[in-house]
């Protein structure tokens, strides 16, 4: 049996009271808490050592007016004591004069001093004769043990004195109130372990550095815990879950060989739309889809000027690309247009013209984009897209869709993919990818294409160009289990902390 | 990307087949033409049509001829017979010049409609409005009934208050400005006319006006019914190729419902245009190299595969050159049709792109990390171990936040000039205020709370050709009862001790912190960040109610640093 220091010393306690004792005699011979005893009273009931008995008593005291006799004894007591000093026989007036007595006190004191036997009042002489030696009576030892102990349990009295008490209470000197005490004995259970023998051992809550180098650990009991009581939250730091993803995402390209590339958030029109094909009164270039920069509003082109004079040409009538080109007017001032990146594809351009580039080669970029949307569960008007290119002589259609397939089983982790022509100013042909997840269905994915000729040639790479974009907004979300879109940027700490890693 | 309302029985009527119910089925034959199905019953399909530049495919007629193609209902290059005949005159003013130059005509006889051929001519019509012609400042159409107009016709321009007529859907007679204030599409449209002292209109011999282009037409001659045998159809606008091409769409919309073609002659009185016959059906011709196709596709396909394909595309191949090329006729419709890598994306297409063998590119690369996302990485790691909580915030910002919240007087950053929310009108050019922010949102979460963002920042540069500079850093903020400089000061040594590098502080005054607490944090000699204890006034700027600390730091002087060694 494993017992905690306190229950050890509750159960000698009660081996020195012989097996029975209150809670208020165990609190005072243990040394413990009223509280502590209680507690322990429990336990050690749960374990069968004890029985805690319940028992209703009358608990009593004296009033202010007991107390007062109490200290300066029973009215009739001290006329009777009085009496005996004056010889035994005394007029009443002075009896009472004597005693300090008056009032309606007078008759009161008399009366109890005839009751009681002790003297005769002659009321025709106005006289009082003591009749004999007045013993102590148990309502006055009542009296005494109450003064000194403060409380008394009515049960515990002997017949004579809870008779007495009876009559103090008639003479509305004494209180009494009930209440239930705990009693504790021990079972034979108790009694055999306290024979094998029960000896107290410090207990210690906290481990210390001195109980560790002084040795006293081992005089000590390190005290039990209850292990499934709940501990302290603890809030590591984490990495946002939604940027530790587009890692995951990161890291998996580079395991395919992809090459990171960057570029500005501020972009010149060139690179986003111009380099792109899109001619310059698309829709999609007008104001409500771009976020455009106030001041200045012009970017400086010059050093690309070769190439944007090819672009320029190839808009207006196909350049040397074999295109019939959009056939218009090319603005180079609205080349210039400072705005904010629209989509990651700015980047790859910037790559295509970049002296780093690499043939063959595989990039991507993730990227911060912006549009002009009001924010929604479904909009946001920046996001990240996740995009790239694969730049290589013998590249066709059929190793976009490879591309693209590996990317829903690496990335999306799909059981089957489904492409779909798709439309982009900038490719041609343009391809979308729909991956399945078991448990998810499907899912749009991302969106594809070959560069058109009329964006590779004036840029000056005349080898295929793949280009990819993945919609993992959607796959984080999905995984996440979130379908609001602004929880991508959340300002909810307590959703942060407890987000789960998996 | 136009949404496409069709009825399914006038589709399928033109189609000459049922369509499947099932909107996955659907979605399978619609996907051939980049239409995504977006609701489909009994009566009704709405199909998104991804490709902007094929309004031939933006009405149900235009949809059934792709379809009949790629179903293998009917095959090849579709002709459509414009007559011979001397067309009627339309004769166009000089003073058109610069308000709206260009008119085409057309008239397609012995048609009949029905009623749900009207609702769709008229759909078409208002799409073509909306999204090729952008809200019909750069085209619009007008639809008349032929057989109640006196040719010759005159496009000439009138006074607003010169010329009544009764517009569509109206019983009186309105002057054109009056058109402009209580006709619906007077007030919606009447911003295009507006800047003119005269406005233009089309009126025929005896003097019944037409329309008053791009506004409205007439309630009498501009109103079919299925009662209409003859119809006249005009487009105006400011592109005259795009006019052109409006005008064909509508007229071999109405030809696919049976209608035969008759020309209209245009005569303009400008110097480098004279009398013009439309529309023009023309079919254009280009040659395609067999081995292109082969290459973009990455699939042998035989010459008689590839001319197969292309007859299901719609188009012609009129002249088989050698074993390696064609020359394809190119429908009148398709003026997308820029580059012989548009007919490969039809021929692959046609194919099915479910078909191909997906492979994965035999080309051999080295990955990695752009070499300051490595740094990037490593001071996010560094961060995370600290017991920090990262966070991500938009870099679109406003001045309130960025400077007055801050208690700091204004910076000049870089302004959007077409901000769609007042919370956001420039890019931010620090990233303190945005975690500040995010606190203010968790005062209810227990603390303490310590988070960190690393994220860009934006500010002018006028020696970048965007004239701009991205700067990357990281801030980091602690806020507890007893946070204060020298736990940020321990996080700041920390960091840079795991990068075994020095930095240096310099006593700053600055608004957003505690005077004699905050410093200046110097890299290589050079100013990188701040770091301080957040001022009391700026707390309560964010209605925080505990102490806090932080410090900011541009990565790139950390960067230069490492490099440097």
């Amino acid at each position: 049996m494993d017992l905690r220091e306190n229950e050890r010393k509750v159960l000698l306690a009660l081996k020195k009271a012989n097996g029975r004792a209150s809670i208020d005699e165990l609190a005072e011979s243990s040394g413990l808490a009223h509280v502590a005893v209680m507690r322990t009273a429990l336990s050690l009931e749960a374990k069968k050592m004890v029985k805690i008995h319940e028992r209703s008593i009358t608990r009593i005291s004296l009033n202010e007016e007991g107390k007062k006799y109490a200290e300066d004894k029973l009215p009739e007591r001290r006329l009777a004591e009085i009496l005996i000093s004056m010889g035994g026989e005394a007029p009443i007036k002075c009896l009472l004069e004597a005693a300090s007595i008056e009032g309606e006190m007078s008759a009161i004191a008399l009366g109890w001093l005839a009751r009681k036997g002790w003297a005769r009042i002659d009321s025709k002489e106005q006289k009082v004769r003591l009749l004999r030696e007045p013993e102590t009576g148990a309502d006055e030892k009542i009296l005494t043990m109450l003064n000194m102990a403060g409380t008394l349990i009515l049960e515990d009295l002997s017949g004579e004195l809870r008779e007495a008490f009876k009559m103090l209470k008639g003479r509305k000197i004494v209180e009494a109130h009930e209440e239930t005490i705990r009693d504790l004995e021990l079972t034979d259970e108790g009694w055999r372990l306290l024979e094998r023998g029960v000896e107290v051992i410090e207990e210690v809550t906290q481990l210390t550095p001195e109980l560790i180098i002084t040795g006293k650990w081992r005089e000590k009991k390190i005290l039990k815990y209850d292990i499934k009581a709940p501990a302290p939250r603890t809030w590591p730091g984490k990495k946002h879950p939604y940027l530790r993803f587009l890692d995951e995402m990161g890291e998996k390209l580079i395991a395919l060989g992809f090459k990171e590339m960057r570029g500005p958030i501020v972009e010149v029109s060139f690179f986003n739309c111009d380099g792109l094909y899109m001619p310059q009164d698309h829709p999609a270039r007008e104001i409500h889809d771009m976020y455009l920069i106030k001041e200045p509003e012009y970017g400086d082109l010059t050093p690309y000027r070769s190439f944007l004079n090819q672009v320029k040409e190839t808009h207006e009538c196909g350049w040397k690309s074999g295109s019939k080109g959009w056939g218009y007017k090319f603005s180079l001032l609205m080349a210039a247009r400072l705005m904010l990146r629209s989509h990651t594809t700015a980047v790859s351009v910037r790559t295509l013209i970049s002296d780093e580039l690499e043939i063959p080669g595989k990039y991507f970029a993730i990227a911060r984009c912006y549009r002009p949307e009001f924010v929604d569960r479904t909009h946001l008007s920046e996001f990240n897209q996740v995009e790239g290119i694969v730049v290589g002589e013998d590249l066709t259609l059929r190793d976009l869709l490879g591309i693209l397939e590996r990317f829903a089983i690496d990335m999306a982790g799909a059981d089957k993919v489904k492409f779909r022509p798709d439309y982009f100013p900038f490719t041609e042909p343009s391809v979308e990818l729909s991956a399945y997840k078991k448990g998810y269905g499907w899912m749009e994915f991302g969106g594809s294409g070959i560069f058109r000729p009329e964006v590779t040639l004036p840029l000056g790479i005349n080898v295929p160009v793949l280009a990819w974009g993945l919609g993992v907004d959607r796959l984080f979300m999905m995984k996440a289990g979130i379908s609001d879109i602004r929880y991508l940027f959340t300002q909810d700490l307590g959703w942060l902390r407890r987000k789960g890693m998996i | 990307m136009p949404t496409i309302e069709v009825e399914r029985e006038d589709l399928e009527l033109l189609l000459g087949l049922h369509l499947p119910i099932d909107i996955e089925e659907l979605n399978e034959v619609f996907s051939f033409i980049k239409g995504e199905v977006k609701y489909a019953d009994e009566k009704e399909i709405h199909i998104d049509i991804k490709d902007s530049n094929r309004a031939d495919i933006w009405g149900v007629e235009g949809i059934a001829r792709a379809l009949r193609g790629i179903l293998g209902i009917e095959r090849g290059l579709k002709r459509y017979r414009l007559s011979e005949e001397q067309g009627i005159n339309v004769l166009v003013d000089q003073r058109l010049r610069n308000i709206r130059p260009y008119i085409a005509c057309a008239v397609v006889k012995g048609i009949k409609l029905s009623d749900a051929a009207i609702r769709h001519i008229m759909r078409f019509q208002d799409k073509m409005d909306q999204t090729y012609g952008r809200g019909r400042r750069r085209t619009s159409i007008g639809l008349y009934d032929f057989d109640l107009i006196t040719p010759p016709l005159r496009y000439t321009v009138s006074k607003p208050d010169e010329t009544r007529f009764i517009p569509l859907g109206f019983d009186e007679e309105l002057t054109l400005r009056e058109i402009l204030k209580v006709h619906p599409k007077g007030i919606m449209y009447g911003h295009i006319v507006e800047p003119y002292d005269v406005w233009p209109i089309l009126i025929e011999s005896k003097d019944k006006v037409l329309s008053f282009p791009p506004i409205i037409n007439s309630n009498d001659l501009g109103r079919l019914t299925v009662e209409t045998r003859n119809v006249l159809v005009e487009v105006t606008g400011t592109v005259y190729s795009t006019v052109l091409y409006t005008l064909t769409n509508v007229i071999l919309a109405l030809a696919d419902r049976g209608g035969e073609i008759f020309p209209v002659e245009i005569h303009y009185p400008y110097e480098d245009l004279g009398c013009v016959r439309t529309p023009n059906l023309r079919n254009e011709s280009m040659e395609l190299n067999i081995q292109y196709v082969r290459k973009i596709i990455g699939i042998q396909l035989s010459l008689q595969e590839i001319i197969d394909l292309l007859e299901r595309s719609r188009y012609g191949v009129s002249k088989i050159l050698n074993k390696d090329a064609l020359i394809v006729e190119i429908p009148c419709y398709r003026p997308d049709i820029m580059h012989p890598i548009d007919i490969v994306e039809d021929i692959a297409i046609a194919y099915d792109l479910n078909k191909m063998q997906p492979r994965w590119p035999q080309i051999s690369t080295v990955g990695g990390l752009h070499r300051e996302s490595s740094l990037r990485n490593l001071i996010r790691e560094i961060m995370v171990g600290l017991g920090y909580q990262e966070v991500l915030t938009f870099t679109l910002s406003n001045p309130e936040t960025l400077f007055g919240k801050m208690s700091i007087p204004p910076e000049k950053v870089v302004e959007l000039a077409n901000p769609k929310v007042s919370s956001m009108t420039c890019l931010r050019n620090w990233l303190l205020p945005n975690l500040m922010e995010f606190l203010s949102h968790n005062t209810h979460v227990e603390y303490p709370q310590r988070i960190f963002e690393v994220g860009y920042c934006v500010i002018h540069d006028e020696k970048q050709i965007n004239k701009t500079r991205d700067l990357e850093k990281l801030a980091c903020v602690t806020i507890h009862s007893s946070a204060c400089f020298s736990e940020a000061k321990s996080i700041l040594d920390a960091l840079f001790t795991n990068l075994d590098l020095e930095y240096g502080l310099e006593e700053v005054s600055h608004g957003s912190f505690i005077d004699g607490r905050a410093g200046k944090i110097i890299v290589g000699g050079e100013e990188a960040g701040l770091i301080g204890e957040i001022h009391p006034q700026v707390l309560q700027n964010w209605n925080l109610e505990n102490p806090a600390a932080a410090f900011e730091i541009e990565l790139d002087k950390m960067w230069q640093c490492l490099k440097s060694r």
